[in-house]
């Protein structure tokens, strides 16, 4: 009998990992239907466009990831691109560039404390939490620049968002370095196995022996700082600090998560998925717009996607 | 052997529909209110129930006894339109039924009462117990309200009859476990149920509790209630029970009426074994004190003797009902719970103030439930690396080579199945899944294992499996201290053993002296 059900099992588990496989698959059907509507779809400079459009977002959603595998969630982050954005191009354009995008940075990294210490220490639900700082942010964004944009950065910094390398965009080359380090720390070290426990089964991995507070705050933290580096980007690309941007990328981001098929209750998720999941949604609405779909019918077939996703997500998980 | 055989995995389904008559039934207007025919269940991988036959006579109580996993609960489930036989046939008052979910088996008058109570803890007592069927009236002839005054009186007229005279306006949030209960019994006679299934009523009872709860049961019986009563206190079964079914591996295999049954021949039918042979071999040439804890209290001074004691080569085992304080003491040592708990480690003092710090100490802690135990996606090598991360030579890098090797060599062991160390652990059975939390802390070569409940709602063959594992630990010089509600294990496998109520240690026995479960029973009673 034992004989009988290991291959039972060994068959559902060739079946999960091909319908784990769905979102890869339905980014290549996208690709190959976009492609064939519109020859304009796989120019060159399309793909590019595509690859950039896609590469700020992903920062966002790389931390993101890790804040669901973790068992959190965090809606500042698009708020934290402004901040971090607005911050970067004063001191760009007052005092120094690296400054500049250090700080621009770090301001990130000081809201993740924030949104970790708020989780963990007053035990405030993270949907609430960070809800809150969503509001608090983009509240301080609007103070620190009265509602202004901020202009005439200088052209080292603004190369970031628009130079490339051996005909490569930086932007692509940042994700990638990006993708390649925090694909490693989630999962091929120690941390990484400490993150996906805690998101898992909090109880669990406590009594494991695992600090699970710390583990949640250094999600928080690593979600924070990655939001602050793509709001750097975001304002080198921009050719300014712009208090209005990232709205709407916390939700375009989890949105990315759940495409890519992790777990809004924690502890399930692989990195590259979450960025097929965001290049599903780059991928729409560049091929919708060059089929000349309006963009509120975009808007519309996007909310379709992420729901059927989702619903497609739970029905795996109980058959 | 040849009484062995007798009880051996003997399929008696087939004497399912004789029994009411044929062991000569004599009590007259006792009809069958439900039963079940040659009921099969097969779940993935196991046949949970394979031939069963019940029947359930009004003003009788029918104990429905077993082990846990021989198919009790399955068998309730059926009964109570939760779960469909895949084969056989439930009857009601005579009828052949088919369920096609709990609200049919409501509607037909069997109604269960499960462990964890089913109550709004917002609404008062009176609206719990006519929940669905609130008294209701016209204001002004036209506007629905709730027709309070009906609804009081109704609600404890009910309650009354049960002798649970409470204050009907009260929030059922308010009420103590044993209190929810009888609301959930009013509840039940309030629909006019005529087969009460109740599920381990007693397990978190105390003794006062259980015997009030015994009243309202005599009272039921009275009222030609059929009554279904699923209990692993013996005892229990012996003083309640008109007829006794008692289930393994799915079948049937021991049925007797009021009289012809006692603990003893209700143990063997049961596990098939006698009583004898479930006592472990135990080893008495104990090493060191490794575990010594002056006082459960925040006293400064200690007193002369400490509390509790464990040495090398030992298993003690703390005895005390759901809520005694067994799993808060044990969580405590493991510094999993507030305040922390000082005590000496082989001579040292320590106190540990969180799970981590003590496993640094060389603890382990087998948590109650298999689900705090274990994260379910993650594989069986990654729930064994987890007590393995503050090992790893490098942060920036798993030592899959030490990992590998520990967990094939812990698979080999324990004999985990199957032998796939990615295999995500919430795929694997109850009984290895208590073997990768097992492995998880021989992976650490813990000295001190914490097992809080270790057999709980696991089956026999796991259970006998999880004994075995505890034995081989203490063997090689380990100590043990585990917790358990089920007084016959205590005793079973125990060196020694405290008994807990309330938080506190009120008695100590151990094998050289007065050393017995009826003993030990009187201490957590009373």
């Amino acid at each position: 009998m034992s004989a009988a059900g290991t291959r039972v099992a060994g068959r559902q588990t060739g079946l999960q990992m091909l319908s784990g496989q769905i979102p890869l698959l339905a980014l290549v059907v996208l690709i190959a239907v976009s492609a064939l509507v519109s020859d304009r779809f796989l120019s060159l400079q399309n793909i590019s466009n595509v690859l950039i459009q896609t590469s700020i977002m992903a920062v966002v959603v790389i931390g993101m990831t890790l804040v669901i595998i973790g068992g959190g969630f965090d809606l500042s982050v698009g708020s934290v691109v402004a901040l971090s954005g607005c911050i970067a191009a004063y001191i760009v354009r007052d005092v120094d560039t690296t400054l500049g995008i250090v700080v621009g940075t770090l301001v990130g990294t000081a809201v993740g404390v924030v949104n970790g210490l708020i989780v963990t220490k007053l035990r405030v639900n993270p949907f609430i939490a960070t809800l809150g700082t969503m509001v608090l942010v983009r509240g301080v964004v609007l103070l620190v620049t009265d509602g202004r944009p901020i202009y005439d950065l200088p052209a080292g910094f603004i190369a970031i968002g628009g130079g490339n390398l051996f005909g490569i965009h930086y932007l692509i080359w940042i994700l990638a370095a990006l993708f390649a380090v925090f694909h490693w720390i989630l999962h091929r070290t120690p941390y990484g196995v400490r993150v996906f426990a805690t998101g898992g089964n909090r109880e669990a991995a406590f009594l494991s022996g695992i600090e699970v507070d710390r583990v949640t705050i250094s999600t928080y933290v690593w979600c924070g700082t990655l939001a602050g580096i793509a709001g750097v980007l975001l304002a080198a690309r921009l050719e300014s600090g712009n208090p209005t941007t990232g709205e709407f990328y916390e939700l375009t981001a989890i949105a990315a998560v759940v495409l890519g098929g992790a777990s809004l209750y924690g502890g399930e998720g692989k990195l590259y998925k979450s960025m097929v999941g965001v290049l599903i949604m780059v991928v729409l609405g560049n091929s919708l717009n060059i089929m000349g779909v309006p963009s509120y019918w975009q808007r519309v077939a996007i909310g379709v996607v992420i729901v059927a996703a989702a619903a497609a997500d739970r029905f795996r998980r109980r058959g | 052997m040849v009484r062995r055989a007798k009880y051996n995995k003997k399929p008696m389904g087939a004497l399912g529909g004789a029994t009411a008559s044929g062991t000569g039934e004599a009590v007259t207007g006792r009809e069958s209110l439900l039963s079940a025919d040659q009921v099969y269940k097969h779940f993935a991988g196991t046949q949970a129930l394979a031939g069963v036959s019940v029947d359930c006579l009004g003003g009788e109580v029918h104990a429905l006894i077993g082990e846990n996993g021989a198919g009790k609960s399955t068998l309730i489930k059926i009964m109570g339109g939760v779960h469909r036989a895949d084969r056989g046939t439930i009857r009601v008052a005579g009828d052949p039924r088919a369920f096609a979910g709990p609200a049919d088996a409501l509607a037909a008058g069997i109604v269960t009462i499960p462990q964890e109570m089913r109550i709004v803890p917002a609404l008062s007592v009176a609206e719990n117990v006519l929940l669905g069927h609130i008294p209701m009236r016209r204001r002004a002839g036209v506007l629905p309200d709730v027709d309070r005054i009906a609804l009081r009186a109704r609600a404890a007229e009910i309650l009354h009859d049960l002798n649970f005279d409470i204050d009907v306006d009260r929030a059922a949030g308010t009420l103590t476990y044993a209190e929810r209960q009888l609301v959930m019994i009013g509840r039940a006679l309030s629909r006019r149920a005529r087969v009460l299934i109740l599920d381990e009523p007693t397990a978190a009872l105390e003794a006062r509790e259980v015997a009030r709860l015994f009243d309202v049961i005599g009272r039921l019986k009275a009222r030609g209630v059929a009554l279904v009563f699923i209990s692993h206190r013996l005892d229990e079964v012996v003083e309640l029970a008109d007829r006794c079914t008692v289930l393994r591996d799915g079948q049937v295999v021991d049925r007797c009426l009021r009289g012809e049954f006692d603990a003893e021949r209700l143990i063997r039918s049961m596990t098939g074994r006698d009583l004898e042979e479930l006592r472990r071999v135990h080893d008495a040439r104990f090493g060191a004190a490794v575990l010594e804890v002056p006082s459960l209290g925040h006293a400064q001074s200690a007193p002369a003797e400490s509390v509790l004691r464990v040495r090398e080569r030992e298993v003690v085992g703390l005895a005390g009902l759901l809520g005694s304080g067994t799993t808060q003491l044990l969580r405590r040592l493991f510094g999993a719970d507030a305040p922390a708990l000082r005590f000496t480690l082989r001579g040292a003092p320590a106190a540990p103030r969180s799970p981590a710090e003590a496993i640094a100490l060389g603890f382990g802690l087998v948590p109650g439930e298999r689900a705090h135990g274990l994260v379910m996606a993650l594989s069986v090598r990654d729930n064994v690396a987890l007590t393995l991360l503050d090992r790893n030579k490098r942060a920036w890098r798993l030592d899959g080579a030490m990992i590998d090797g520990l967990v094939a060599e812990l698979m080999d062991a324990l004999d985990i199945r199957p032998r796939d160390p990615a295999k995500p652990v919430g795929t694997l059975s109850g009984g290895n899944q208590q073997k990768v939390i097992f492995a998880k802390w021989l992976a650490r070569q813990v000295g001190v294992l914490l097992l809080d409940e270790p057999t709980h709602g696991i089956d026999i063959g796991a259970k006998t499996l999880i004994h075995r594992l505890m034995h081989d630990f203490a063997a090689k010089g380990g100590a043990i201290l585990f917790s358990s509600s089920e007084t016959l294990e205590v005793v079973s496998i125990s060196d020694s053993v405290l008994a807990m109520k309330k938080g506190e240690v009120v008695a100590r026995m151990d094998r050289t002296g007065d050393y017995n479960e009826k003993r030990l029973r009187e201490a957590l009673g009373g």
